[in-house]
């Protein structure tokens, strides 16, 4: 045997631990991947590796997933006889050339527009509790279809966030509502009826109704409106105040805590926001605040960017990076990146804080005696106590001065963001500013709601206007709400999309998207900018003509300018345009019209205001404040048996953007469910409270894994303070014991068919109690409830070690080390040697990739150009070119698109998978569909988590309870130069491109999948229905039908109780099709797929041919004199919108040109200098597959006086030596497997879909014939 | 069994043979011939609004520019149809005769009610073919005559060419045949005069010349049209 082909590990010696190679499993050995020692799992399935769950590895497809019928040969040939009459019916008048029509502008062209080409606009979308995204929109003749971050503006330097991407599909909601609807109380003998209206008809009842308002002084009138920062809305209030001051006004959101302003009263005297500044950051303790993701925070787009500008680290010698600890109850985007994670329950993260802040404040002599002795004092654990300490001498390091800092999630007591401020200013932080907050973002509004509930029961009030917001659903007491809300005669609803409240009011009102309307905002550091509509309201009342008239429908503005009477002259509604500019003059200082036209003009196409962008101030903090506060603080932990429960606002947020479907279906973060909210446990506290699906234990794992393999929750009844409700539980690794994570803005009644009955309504558990409630009691229930997550899906049947990840002690030691190649072939990106990356990984235990035959595809980009003259002399890679065999693409002229993803960076966040989805028309499948392994993403991120690799002795070794990795991993189809998919496909469909790209031909695509079942990394996506045409949620086919048959037969969502109707998980070939209302996103430049063809990511090719075409009308000449696309000149969807900038797509070839950008002069594009990274790596690239896509490996940075485990010790001095998918292990024994279940054995006799559809049309076909079937 | 089949039938396996073989033959070979689009497109002649726009009289007898009504064949993979008020500015009450009334009338109304004017479709791809970009063929030096063939000699405009695709194919792997100096794009009868005598009298010299300047060679990967 050569020492070439010997795996080093054997070679070697290793440490005393180490297993002789014998003992581990080969079944195991190949299931696991390792993580540069530590054992990585997808889910407890993948560690248990029950033969279920090997069955359902090894199947491309989960079982089921092409059954079509499932009823008898007979029913197959009746509703197959019914097929053909109908197509041969449909045929016959397609023999003639179908009529087109053309139909150019009319006499009155749009300016700009460029039929074919689109155009970009800038606008803002405003988030709740303030929350501001700058976007750039990008319109098709008018139409919307894509958003974009707006590089100019501060927060979103061109990025964007999962919201806003998700934000144009809600413009085309089918459900949105389209006229407004009176409640007529008179008709039908009292009862009253609802009738559609017209926006005049409301005007002219408006203009009788609100003038007895002027005599009242606004006394029986309330206003609640949505938390959020608009100067124009501001101003309106304030004059609507001032006219009618007993009127009550409320900015309502239901998911707010108010603890940390509250916290920067205290400390500061007036509620702050806090600008911090992460890109300096060496050192960071989180308290539970998920500062990096967008969706909690206003300011998470920048501080996601900004973190990540410090985790990237290349140079091995000049390494520097900052380290941050966590201390969380729930499982988050910044868990995720933490260096050190300790999971706490809130009671326990408070108890931390003040131990922390009496560590620190005496030592760093803040003369902050006063705060010490206020705080209480709590018992905590001696690892706690080691973890906290050392996070604050690390604090508190001399060399790191000035940059750490403390930072506190909002949930958190008021005293312990007041102490948190105080050890910042301690700890002279420079990382940290204040600017200040509103009143209105500053209230507590959930008490005000609660108070206003009390005094509408009590007939307080005979108006009350909700404006975009939902009371009746999310205020802490709904019902009570609901049903007082329901009697007024003054009840009015403006609401975009259909709600609870809009169906109990007696004006509902069908409100302007914020792409369809103006207005302004104003994000948290004082940015201003404007609100432009891309389009005309699209449910404005019509003429016979088809052209717009009356009143069109109102934006949040216009409806309280007009209900406040500033209106015009004639008495007409004034428009959003008129009240933006009327409070803009004033903002830009414009003496005059003249004056003001320019700033305003400047400012449409900005997107901002230029120079209103602040930067915050440092004010001094009141440590008397901060020692009252830090007496209030309680530690209220909950009684044994009870849990705490953390209300933490995922995506649907307060249940407003429930209807967006591409939300619904983006797996979350950390459980990969879609289409649900389950509740989160640990694994232990499920297993104490008996939550676990029966008949499965931790310790003997599922056998329960059925024939179509969904995986159910069972279903619990929580309580607390005597309110009642029920949730699916979810079993997460890495939630603190006694903890369960709830998320509110599911389970919704009335808004939308997409998010109606989907998930569970958790709201009422709250009450008006904080997001914390200490003292939830849990009962079981024997329901269950299916739940689709996609974290299983996709698997790499074993071939898993696609992830790796270092600490930071072995990166400086080792990463300049490469090794040389022992396989010519393979040695494309580092010129003939493997790098630090690469050698960590299998590659280096591979034989030489040596073919016997004269392979033209073993060429790369980094051969020789065909150009050279002695392009087919000298042998290319080892072989002689045969000029008479077909010529390979050549990869040697420009441009040649690749990609790295860099996994230090990304947060996983999930922006990625939705700009992809809006971009390239990706449809959404549903739930029942999605449970089946159909969803269609482009790109997926897995999850993983990873433990000690050494400590493996067993599966009871592995703590599933308390991972101590998470690591997030976006795999697309990565363009393989020498790709499995396209030798095998019979038709041709898959191809590879002179330009690296691995094409796939939709129209010779015949759906034989063998390409899917070729591909190592599973990225290929089929179409089992036409569900790019078909609406997933609408109306169907034989709805009353199945509304009649689905109570007999259990119900097609669920079991027991839980079996409402959810047309979502109707199969899509019993869908209507698509809307017209519904195509208008769909993107022009790529296709719509139709059922039976395979699709996948395509490198955003109509981007990049795009882009070549435009250089070539530009004339765009390289200094070198050859035409180029030069780097940033094309960005894919999932680069563009990445918050983290963790994707980098460009030309591997342009190494030669230089680019200015804000890190000086560069020479070649990005994303060829990041494939020269010691930390790029191929997925499976031992394979010779050749990804064009490189993945950068992730570092991390512990603390070594933090780092107990001697074996993850070891690794920082002998990291290649256990590297690998082989190597170190220990024997695995017989033991039981330590395993959580999330697989429900009964779900085989509750699934009834498929059955199901076959009965209704069994039941139509049988209607028709007067008979039963068989 | 004689009596079944009598002496004649002895013949009929080499007939069935011959006929099942020729009709085969003639089955493929009608397929091959007639269910192509060079069959079926060329020539298709859809019945425009009115008596339809002539392209003979305007871009033949008139002499005006391809680009005078499709404006925008520069910038966009569109070629668009011009507007109506675009018609209309040669077309209005005060500037030609009222005889035409009848002829233009319905550009006149269409500008009254601003409304569009509802043209037949003549040249179209497949839905799966993504939009064919006008722009950069333009740029590259092919010509409107190539792909529409004569317009100006068109009363009404047909489809000249087969638009399948074997025959955007046959250019992209041979471009130089179609190629010609950028500013002589629109001018379709020097175009067709001079394509016929360049095949003709030169057939390289001044083609490959033409070639050298479009820098890349025209794709012929499936991604170019397909994604």
């Amino acid at each position: 045997m050569s020492k070439a082909d010997q795996c080093p590990s054997t070679v070697h010696e290793g440490p005393k631990h180490k297993p002789s190679k014998q003992e581990l499993s080969r079944e195991r050995r190949s299931l696991l991947s390792s993580v540069s020692g530590k054992v990585a799992w997808r889910s407890s399935d993948e560690i248990a590796d029950t033969p279920q769950f090997r069955d359902f590895l090894e199947r491309e497809f989960p079982a089921g997933i092409t059954e079509l019928f499932t009823g008898s040969r007979r029913t197959f040939m009746k509703v197959m006889g019914a097929s053909v009459a109908l197509a041969g019916a449909a045929t016959l008048p397609g023999c003639r050339r179908p009529d087109h029509k053309i139909l150019p502008y009319s006499a009155t062209p749009p300016e700009d527009i460029i039929p074919g080409k689109p155009l970009f606009y800038a606008t803002t979308l405003p988030l709740p509790r303030g929350g501001v995204e700058g976007v750039l929109v990008e319109t098709h003749e008018g139409r919307p279809t894509k958003i974009e971050g707006n590089p100019l503006h501060p927060i979103n330097r061109g990025k964007s966030s999962v919201l806003a991407q998700a934000s144009v599909l809600s413009l085309y909601d089918p459900d949105r509502l389209k006229a407004p609807v009176y409640f007529n109380r008179k008709r039908n003998n009292g009862a009253g009826e609802r009738v559609l209206a017209t926006w005049d008809d409301f005007v002219t009842w408006g203009k009788d109704y609100f003038p007895k308002f002027d005599k009242s002084q606004g006394a029986g009138l309330a206003i609640i409106v949505d938390k959020k920062s608009s100067p124009t809305r501001d101003a309106i209030k304030a004059s609507l105040l001032k006219k009618w001051p007993k009127a009550t006004w409320v900015a309502y959101d239901s998911t707010e805590s108010v603890h940390a302003a509250a916290g920067s009263k205290a400390a500061f005297g007036a509620p702050m926001h806090d600008l911090i500044d992460f890109s300096k950051a060496k050192v960071v303790l989180s308290l539970d605040r998920n500062f990096l993701d967008a969706n909690a925070e206003p300011r998470g787009l920048v501080h996601a960017r900004d973190f990540a500008s410090t985790r990237r680290v290349e140079d091995p010698t000049t390494a520097d990076m900052s380290r941050l600890y966590v201390i969380e109850s729930g499982l988050s985007l910044t868990g995720g990146q933490a260096d050190h994670r300790l999971r706490a329950a809130p009671s326990k993260v408070v108890a931390l804080a003040c131990e922390l802040a009496k560590f620190m404040l005496p030592k760093l002599g803040a003369g902050a005696d006063a705060v010490v002795a206020a705080l209480p004092s709590a018992t905590i654990s001696d690892s706690e106590r080691k973890f906290i300490e050392e996070c604050a001498k690390d604090l508190m390091d001399g060399a790191k001065k000035g940059a750490t800092i403390v930072v506190a999630g909002e949930h958190l007591p008021a005293g312990v963001h007041a102490a948190v401020h105080a050890i910042n200013q301690a700890l002279a932080t420079t990382l940290v500013k204040f600017a200040t907050m509103s009143d209105e973002l500053a209230s507590d509004s959930r008490a005000a709601m609660a108070t206003l509930t009390a005094d509408l029961k009590a007939g307080k009030y005979d108006t009350v206007i909700c404006v975009g917001t939902n009371p009746a659903y999310d205020a802490p007491d709904a019902k009570a709400f609901a049903d007082a809300f329901a009697k007024l005669e003054g009840s009015i609803a403006l609401s975009v999309g259909q709600s609870e409240t809009t169906a109990a009011a007696t004006w509902a009102l069908n409100g302007t998207h914020y792409l369809e309307s103006w207005g302004d905002a104003l994000a948290v550091d004082g940015t201003i900018s404007p609100i432009q509509p891309m389009i005309a309201p699209l449910y404005a009342a019509i003429d016979a003509a088809g052209n717009p008239t009356g009143q069109a429908p109102m934006s949040d503005i216009e409806l309280l300018a007009f209900i406040a009477g500033d209106r015009r002259a004639d008495g007409t509604a004034r428009d959003g345009f008129e009240l933006v500019r009327a409070t803009w003059k004033s903002k830009l200082n414009a003496k005059s019209d003249a004056d003001f036209e320019k700033p305003w003009k400047r400012a449409l196409h900005d997107g901002l205001v230029a120079g209103t962008t602040g930067t915050g101030a440092t004010p001094k903090v009141n440590l008397a404040g901060v020692a009252a506060a830090a007496k209030d603080i309680k530690l209220d932990a909950a009684p044994a048996g009870q849990l705490e429960a953390v209300v933490r606002a995922g995506w649907m947020h307060d249940g407003r953007f429930a209807n967006i479907t591409w939300l619904q279906e983006l797996p979350q973060f950390g459980t990969s469910v879609t289409w649900d909210n389950p509740a989160l446990l640990s694994p232990k506290t499920a297993a104490d409270l008996g939550l676990l699906p029966a008949s499965a234990t931790l310790e003997e794992p599922n056998t329960m894994y059925t024939k179509e393999k969904y995986p159910a929750g069972r279903v619990a009844e929580f309580e607390f303070a005597g309110r009642k409700v029920t949730c699916a539980c979810w079993i997460l690794p890495g939630v603190a014991d006694g903890v369960v994570i709830l998320t509110p803005g599911y389970g919704r009644t009335n808004g939308g068919l997409a998010c109606d009955g989907v998930g569970f309504d958790i709201g009422s558990l709250r009450g008006d109690a904080s997001s914390v409630l200490s003292g939830v009691k849990v009962t079981a229930t024997a329901d269950y409830h299916a739940i689709a997550s996609t974290q299983n899906h996709w698997s790499l049947e074993g071939r898993t070690a696609i992830v790796r990840a270092v600490d930071l002690q072995t990166y400086t030691k080792f990463a300049g080390e490469a090794m040389k190649d022992n396989d010519e072939i393979y040695a494309g990106i580092a010129a003939g040697s493997l790098n630090f990356a690469e050698k960590l990984g299998e590659l280096s235990h591979t034989p030489p990739n040596v073919s016997s035959y004269d392979n033209p595809y073993n060429r790369s980009a980094a051969d020789l150009n065909p150009n050279d003259p002695n392009y087919n002399k000298i042998p290319a890679r080892g072989h002689k070119l045969n000029s008479k065999t077909a010529q390979p693409p050549n990869f040697a002229i420009g441009p040649q698109w690749g990609m790295t993803i860099d996994l230090s960076t990304c947060t996983g966040c999930g922006a990625c998978t939705i700009a992809c989805q809006a971009e390239n028309n990706i449809p959404v499948v549903g739930k029942k569909e999605v449970a089946k392994g159909r969803e269609l993403h482009w790109i997926r991120v897995d999850r993983y988590f990873a433990g000690d690799y050494y400590n493996y002795k067993d599966s009871a070794s592995i703590n599933y309870n308390e991972p101590e990795y998470i690591f997030h991993q976006p795999v697309a189809c990565v363009h393989c130069e020498n790709a499995p998919c396209e030798v095998v496909c019979p038709v041709n469909a898959t191809v590879h491109g002179n330009e690296g790209h691995n094409y796939m031909v939709y129209n010779r695509c015949i759906g034989t999948r063998y390409c899917a079942n070729n591909c190592p990394y599973k990225v290929r996506r089929y179409n089992f229905f036409e569900y790019g045409l078909h609406k997933f949620n609408g109306d169907y086919v034989g709805k009353d039908l199945i509304e009649s048959i689905a109570p007999d037969r259990g119900g097609i969502s669920g079991s027991g109780t839980h079996n409402k109707i959810n047309p979502n998980l109707i199969p899509p070939r019993l869908r209507e099709k698509l809307d017209e209302i519904e195509r208008m996103q769909k993107n022009p430049d790529v296709t719509v797929r139709m059922r039976g063809v395979m699709e996948k990511c395509s490198y955003c090719i109509q981007r990049t041919n795009a882009a070549k075409i435009e250089t070539r009308l530009q004339d765009l000449k390289s200094p070198l004199g050859t035409s180029w696309v030069p780097d940033g000149f094309v960005q894919s969807a999932c680069q563009q919108a990445c918050p983290s900038d963790a994707i980098i797509f460009g030309d591997i070839l342009d190494t030669t040109h230089e680019y200015k950008d804000a890190d000086g002069t560069r020479k070649g594009s990005r994303v060829h200098a990041a494939r020269l990274s010691r930390r790029s790596y191929l997925l499976l690239g031992y394979l010779n597959t050749r990804p064009r896509t490189s993945h950068l490996l992730k570092v991390s940075n512990p603390n070594p006086a933090l780092v107990t485990n001697e074996h993850r010790r070891a690794a920082w001095d002998h990291p290649f030596h256990d590297g690998g998918s082989h190597g170190g292990g220990d024997g695995h024994g017989n033991g039981g497997n330590k395993e959580h279940a999330f697989f429900d054995e009964r779900r085989k006799r509750e699934d009834k879909g498929y059955a199901l559809s076959l009965g209704v049309l069994s039941s139509k076909a049988a209607s028709a014939i007067g008979g039963g079937l068989a | 069994m004689s009596v079944l089949f009598p002496k004649s039938f002895n013949a009929f396996p080499t007939i069935a043979a011959v006929a099942a073989v020729g009709g085969l033959t003639t089955a493929v070979a009608g397929f091959w011939y007639y269910a192509t689009p060079k069959f079926w497109s060329v020539g298709y002649m859809p019945t425009q609004p009115s008596t339809g726009f002539s392209h003979q009289i305007h871009a033949g007898k008139l002499g005006m520019d391809c680009r005078y009504c499709h404006t925008k064949v520069e910038q966009s993979p569109e070629a668009n149809i011009p507007n109506v008020s675009t018609c209309y500015g040669c077309h209005a009450e005060t500037r030609l005769a009222a005889w035409q009334t009848q002829r233009v009338g319905f550009v006149r109304e269409a500008q009254a009610k601003n409304e569009s004017i509802e043209w037949r479709r003549v040249h179209k791809v497949p839905d799966y073919v993504r939009n064919f970009p006008h722009h950069v063929h333009v740029a590259a030096g092919v010509s409107c005559f190539s792909c529409h063939g004569q317009i100006t000699a068109m009363p009404i405009v047909y489809q000249a060419q087969s638009l399948s695709m074997s025959w955007c194919l046959d250019c992209h792997r041979n471009p130089e045949q179609h190629l010609v100096p950028k500013d002589k794009v629109t001018q379709l009868v020097w175009v067709e005069q001079h394509l016929k005598s360049r095949a003709a009298n030169d057939p390289t010299a001044s083609a490959e010349a033409l070639k050298v300047s479009l820098e890349r060679q025209p794709p012929q990967g499936c991604g170019a049209c397909h994604y």
